[in-house]
């Protein structure tokens, strides 16, 4: 009796264009998109802030300085009448070589102008650089004033060499020591959990247009218990959201790289990964199942799934990673499935957990969709009566 | 064949149906008769046990309701009005996942299918999308679906309504060919034309009650020497005096 209804429901989804293209489509666009959109997020090579110099002193003081900045990679110099891309711009003050070792002074040294569009974090980044910048020149120009009495000392190294010193290794944690997270790694997940959630849509769909028809009055006058009803359409969508899964891993292995992205490095643990897919997919389900039978009819069901599927998603990191998050937020976005999927994903992409680690979140999730079926199995049995 | 003895069904505090009443022999086309909210869907729904009921026996093919569901819903077959089955499947996958889900294989199934496109002329259309049928088109292939599995007991729940002249007749022509083959029916229907032209007995059900359940040409004698089963029925239910 069950494997009619499998075929069946296949059948009726491969049938769907609409749902097709909500299910496979939509979040393969999002994960080609998402991921070039965001391809120098996560990369060191690329410059976060672009500046201007106005130099009034031209001293061999304000030269090196523009040199030392010059050496990071953070920063890209732009000539300052390129207003659009013009982050920030400092203006070196006449004198600055003059007045570089004096205590008190009477106007600063350098006068910095911020784009209204530029994050606090980077003017910070920025300062701290400047600083250090300013602070090595001063220390240079200590050394030079008593070196004579020092013959012997060692001279100090130019700003420029701390950039080509090992004074740091960088290592990611769980990640081999050359291997960086890329924005495919961080964007794939994301939209892999939201494209799960999507077979709400299709699901309530066909779950309501089957109650409105009297179909599921007619299956179980014909013995079909609820069990196998429900059986019969969880199995179907468990399958698709498998696929959905290897397509867009396969997008982020394969396809982003051919566009210039960052190749999808998928782990290390193949179970753990199969595991925590499956528990979203449980945990999809249950929501979808739940809203068909709650809903009277497909209007409801699309709008209420579409909205839950979006805050879910909001709440949950997909579209604002949580990193970005303050502190309550981040917390707060522990109430929504999609996080604990997410995190499930990004500890086997991101950080190269195995099975153990991503236990917490199979089991929340597993939780969480049984208890949403048994309650739509409970509302449905309550409605039909259904034998 | 169905024996309902003092059923009730309540819906909060608003009987659905009080004490009724009623048996059906083997091989009679019952119509059931009523004005909407009567009941009669009710009645159909808890004989097929697809609503619960709260007091009364039940007994189909000489089995306890309760305790034979299973085997009673195999020998029997529910025909709702409206088109209960997949529209974006062909008529053909449609009737062969309803004759699945039934467990019909092998020999039979082919008989099966062969029998329910062949009463219901389903030939030329069996692979068309259900979506592309014709209002008559679907109707036949809706109570084709009913009769997968050959049942002994058939609920009709209003198969005309909607249809063409036509259609209807070739419709009505079907069921009194089921008839011939022994098979019990039981038809609720608005049309009292159609209830007069194939049924053997009649049950009006106003307000959860049976009001009259009688052969049908004994009903008839109830009225005027002109009478219609119409003016019966709008004598009983007094619907001609509101």
């Amino acid at each position: 009796m069950l494997l009619p209804m499998l075929r069946k429901e296949c059948t009726l989804i491969l049938r769907d264009k609409h749902s097709l293209a909500a299910l496979f489509i939509m979040p393969f666009c999002f994960i080609l998109i998402m991921s070039m959109a965001l391809k120098d997020t996560m990369s060191s090579e690329r410059a976060l802030l672009n500046y201007s110099v106005v130099d009034l002193d031209d001293s061999a003081e304000s030269k090196t300085l523009q040199r030392f900045m010059a050496s990071s990679k953070l920063l890209a110099k732009v000539d300052p009448s390129e207003q659009d891309t013009n982050h920030l711009a400092i203006q070196i003050s006449k004198g600055f070589g003059e007045k570089l070792l004096e205590i008190e002074q009477e106007t600063p040294l350098i006068q910095l102008r911020v784009a209204p569009d530029v994050k606090q974090e980077m003017v910070h980044i920025f300062r701290a650089k400047l600083t250090a910048d300013i602070m090595t020149l001063r220390l240079l120009r200590v050394q030079e004033e008593i070196a004579p009495l020092l013959p012997s000392a060692t001279p100090l190294p130019d700003a420029s060499d701390f950039e080509k010193e090992q004074l740091l290794d960088v290592q990611y944690t769980s990640r081999q020591s050359s291997e960086q997270p890329s924005a495919t790694q961080q964007s794939v997940p994301s939209w892999i959990v939201f494209g799960m959630f999507f077979i709400i849509i299709p699901m309530s769909t066909i779950f309501i247009g089957e109650r409105k028809q009297n179909t599921l009055m007619r299956l179980a006058s014909m013995n079909v218990s609820t069990t196998t009803l429900f059986a019969g359409k969880v199995l179907p969508y468990i399958f698709i959201n498998q696929l959905q899964v290897l397509l867009m891993i396969t997008a982020g292995v394969f396809v982003v790289p051919l566009l210039g992205g960052d190749p999808l490095t998928p782990g290390h643990s193949f179970s753990a990964l199969i595991l925590v897919s499956l528990a979203l997919s449980i945990a999809a389900i249950g929501t979808s199942m739940c809203i068909a039978t709650i809903a009277s009819t497909v209007e409801q069901a699309t709008t209420i799934g579409g909205l839950l599927n979006i805050l879910f998603g909001a709440i949950g990191g997909v579209m604002v990673p949580k990193t970005y998050m303050p502190h309550a937020m981040q917390t707060f976005s522990n109430v929504s499935p999609m996080s604990w999927g997410l995190e499930g994903f990004l500890d086997i992409f991101l950080r190269g957990y195995g099975v153990d680690e991503v236990i917490p979140e199979i089991t929340a999730l597993c939780c969480f969709g049984i208890s949403l079926l048994l309650l739509a199995a409970f509302i449905f049995n309550r409605h039909t009566a259904v034998e | 064949m169905i024996s309902v003895t003092k059923l009730c069904k309540q819906y909060n505090s608003s009987y659905a149906l009080k004490d009724v009443s009623l048996t059906v022999a083997k091989g009679t086309i019952l119509g059931l008769l009523g004005p909407n909210g009567a009941g009669k869907t009710t009645l159909v729904s808890i004989l097929n046990g697809l609503v619960p009921y709260q007091q009364g026996e039940i007994t189909v093919f000489g089995l306890g309701l309760d305790n034979n569901l299973k085997e009673i819903r195999s020998r029997s077959a529910f025909i709702p009005q409206s088109f209960a089955f997949y529209e974006k499947l062909t008529v053909m996958e449609n009737l062969q996942f309803f004759a699945a889900i039934q467990q019909i294989s092998g020999v039979k199934l082919h008989q099966s299918l062969e029998k329910a496109i062949t009463t219901n002329r389903l030939q030329s259309i069996l692979n068309q999308r259900a979506n592309t049928l014709s209002g008559g088109q679907k109707q036949r292939l809706n109570i084709g679906i009913g009769l997968l599995n050959d049942p002994e007991l058939l609920y009709l729940d209003e198969p005309t309504a909607g249809v063409d002249p036509e259609l209807r007749h070739t419709i009505l022509d079907s069921i009194i060919d089921l008839k011939e083959e022994g098979k019990t029916i039981i038809y609720t229907s608005h049309y009292m034309q159609e209830i007069e032209q194939i049924c053997d007995e009649a049950a009006i059900i106003d307000q959860g009650q049976i009001i009259s359940h009688t052969p049908l040409d004994t009903l008839l004698q109830q009225g005027d020497s002109a009478a219609s089963l119409e003016s019966v029925y709008l004598s009983l239910t007094a619907r001609g005096k509101r």
